[in-house]
Order: structure tokens, then C-alpha cells, then sequence
């Protein structure tokens, strides 16, 4: 963009300002179009992520500990079921929601305020849905290795069990920030709201 | 019942039309959003993309221009959303209003307005004020802001009130641009 002046009037400035050429047309609109469909689909296999992280310690764990098959069938079988329910709630709202194409009778202040609050409840549902089966998944392999390997191998895991944990707390802290962040903003969106009915 | 292909002519004549109308203004409202060149071109095709779509559900119940620049606004806020996760590096109009120009760095020394400055300005803003900055740019009155963004008009003269003195205090402005 150049830094051309052509008077004092900011909306003369902006309306004249240099344009590049449009590169858009009705073929490359139908491209794109086609585009988003394999990108979509590549999506949803991406949301399998979890359930299968879930499902791999699961079956390290079983082929390395038979003798505690009893109670890591159980715990496992909670975390497989509790990740494919997030796999359903998580990604719920984002299968059905929609596009901004699809927004043309929201004015700003409806869509801003709707994605911002779906943005939130997403990052709400990743908590509960998403870190959850994996912190347990987590556990579940950690309390097994400590029955069987003994207390002693506390000490030897330590450098893998400081990064997990510093992986946790991270997380969750970036998370939480976020959707602090996020609610903010539709706190601010709600004060505009209130402005305008009086 | 209309058929299929009825309704991709009308689709395609409709986007078309706003095109040929709102088409410079579209270029100038995605570099509103985005500074970097590659990423705008980017964003300029998806709010193409996202205007052709949704004309599959245009009726005509309010004007083409208000449809145009709701979905194009839609289209880029999304965007902003999505590449600028943490919202409080934005700032509202109140909020530019009464810090420093200190941001503007060289920019600022060279006093007067021009396009790069004012890009900069807008797209420190968050969402909806950008909406109502780059309305404002292109001409419209309070009632037509109002219609895309959903703002009274109480409320946006208090908002284009405040972009005129944000002008007139980073670019030494004379009021030439009162309404």
C-alpha cells in the first residue's frame, strides 16, 4: 500500500486509495467452494484425535500390565467412553454452526456477540471434554506403572512427569486465560446491547 | 418450486451485481483487516466466496449494500477472531480515544493523513468499531451504519463523534470532514 496523500478528508483518503487488481471470479469462487468441502472433511477426521490418543494408552497399557487388566479395563473404558462423548459435545456446535455466508440477516452486533460466545463454549467443552479423558488416560497409566514398577520409579520418572505436569498447568492456564478473554468480550458486547435500548 | 439452476443464475447475477457496485469497497474493507498482503489476498477471497454463498438465502428483505457489507464484515471479524486469539490486544474507539499515538512509531511524524496511517489506526480496533470506522470511510450515513452493525443511532453518532476527534487529535484534522 502506498502512503499517498490526496487532501484532508480521511474518507476521500480512503475511498481513493491505489487498489490491486481482483483476482475473483465466479470459476475460482466454485474452486474454493470445493476446497472447503475436502477441508471440511479433513476436520472431522482431525476431532478423531482424542478418542484415538485415548484408545493408544489404552492399549500400551493393557499389553504392558496384564495383571492389572481388571482395573485398567474399567478406568480405560470411562476415558474411551468419556472422549467419545466429548467427540459428539465438542464438535456439536461447529458440525450444525454456521458460516459467516450463511449470516447476512445478523446485523454486527448479533454475529459478533454469537461467535464470540460460541468461541467461548468451545473452549469451555475442551476442558471437560477434550483435556479430561486425556488427563485421565494420563493418570490411569502413571498410578499402573507405580503399582507395578513400585514407588521407586517416581524418582526415575521425574524428568517426564515435571514436563507432563508443566504441560497440564499450561493448559489449563492458557484455557482458562482464554476464555476469560472471550467472555469479556461478550460482557462488553452486552453493555452495547444495554446502550442501544436506551 | 424454483429449480436448482434458477437459483444458481439468480445466485451468480446477484454477486455479480455486487460486485460491480461494492467491489472496490470489499478490497478496501479487507485491508481494514489485514496489513500483510498474502493473508489479505487470502481474506479478500473468502469474503467473495462467503458473499456468492450466501445469496442462496438473499430475499431482498433489506438492501443488496447492507447485505454485502454484513457478510463481508462477518466474513472478515471471523477472521480477526480466529488470528488474533487474545482480544485484548484491540481496543475500542473509547479506548483509542483517550491513549497515546505512541504505536504509530514513524508514522507519526509525518503528521498527516494518509491511507497507511489510517489502516494502522483501524486495525488496532476491535470488531464492531472497525465496522463502524470503515462504514463511516465509505460514506455512509448513521441509519445505514446503524443497519449493518445493529447499533442505534444514538450510538453510532457517539461513535463516529469519536472517530472524528481521534482524526483530528493523530492527524492534526481541521474538521474539513464534518458531516
Amino acid at each position: 500500500m502506498r502512503n499517498d496523500f490526496y487532501d484532508d478528508d480521511p474518507r476521500t483518503t480512503w475511498q481513493n486509495q491505489p487498489m490491486e487488481a481482483s483476482t475473483m471470479s465466479l470459476v475460482l469462487i466454485r474452486q474454493k467452494a470445493r476446497e472447503l468441502h475436502a477441508k471440511t472433511r479433513r476436520q472431522r477426521l482431525g476431532t478423531l484425535t482424542v478418542p484415538l490418543v485415548v484408545a493408544f494408552f489404552y492399549a500400551f497399557c493393557i499389553k504392558q500390565f496384564p495383571q492389572l487388566r481388571q482395573v485398567l479395563y474399567l478406568l480405560f473404558t470411562f476415558a474411551l467412553a468419556w472422549s467419545l462423548a466429548g467427540l459428539y459435545f465438542l464438535n456439536r456446535g461447529k458440525w450444525t454452526g454456521e458460516m459467516p455466508g450463511d449470516t447476512g440477516f445478523s446485523t454486527g452486533l448479533e454475529f459478533c456477540r454469537r461467535e464470540i460466545e460460541r468461541r467461548r463454549d468451545y473452549v469451555r467443552r475442551g476442558l471437560l471434554w477434550s483435556f479430561g479423558p486425556v488427563l485421565l488416560a494420563i493418570g490411569t497409566f502413571l498410578v499402573a506403572l507405580a503399582i507395578v514398577a513400585g514407588t521407586g520409579i517416581w524418582s526415575k520418572a521425574m524428568p517426564f512427569m515435571t514436563l507432563v505436569v508443566i504441560w497440564i498447568g499450561a493448559y489449563f492456564v492458557i484455557r482458562v486465560r482464554q476464555e476469560r478473554e472471550l467472555q469479556r468480550a461478550v460482557d462488553e458486547l452486552s453493555d452495547v446491547e444495554r446502550e442501544n435500548s436506551r | 418450486m424454483e429449480s436448482i439452476s434458477t437459483v444458481r443464475a439468480s445466485q451468480d447475477d446477484f454477486y455479480k451485481d455486487a460486485v460491480e457496485k461494492y467491489g472496490s469497497s470489499l478490497h478496501r474493507l479487507a485491508s481494514a483487516y489485514e496489513a500483510d498482503p498474502d493473508k489479505r489476498r487470502d481474506l479478500s477471497q473468502d469474503i467473495h466466496f462467503q458473499l456468492w454463498r450466501s445469496f442462496q438465502r438473499y430475499d431482498a428483505r433489506c438492501s443488496l449494500r447492507t447485505w454485502t457489507y454484513r457478510v463481508a464484515h462477518h466474513v472478515a471479524a471471523s477472521y480477526v477472531m480466529r488470528e488474533r486469539r487474545i482480544f485484548s490486544t484491540l481496543v475500542s474507539l473509547e479506548e483509542l480515544e483517550t491513549i497515546g499515538d505512541k504505536d504509530q512509531g514513524q508514522l507519526a511524524a509525518e503528521q498527516r493523513l494518509n491511507v497507511k496511517r489510517l489502516s494502522v489506526l483501524i486495525q488496532r480496533l476491535k470488531p464492531l468499531d472497525r465496522q463502524v470506522i470503515i462504514s463511516w470511510l465509505e460514506g455512509m450515513d448513521a441509519a445505514s451504519i446503524g443497519e449493518i452493525t445493529g447499533l442505534s443511532p444514538g450510538n453510532v453518532a457517539v461513535r463516529v463523534h469519536r472517530i472524528k476527534n481521534i482524526l483530528t487529535l493523530r492527524f492534526g484534522q481541521g474538521g474539513g470532514y464534518a458531516e
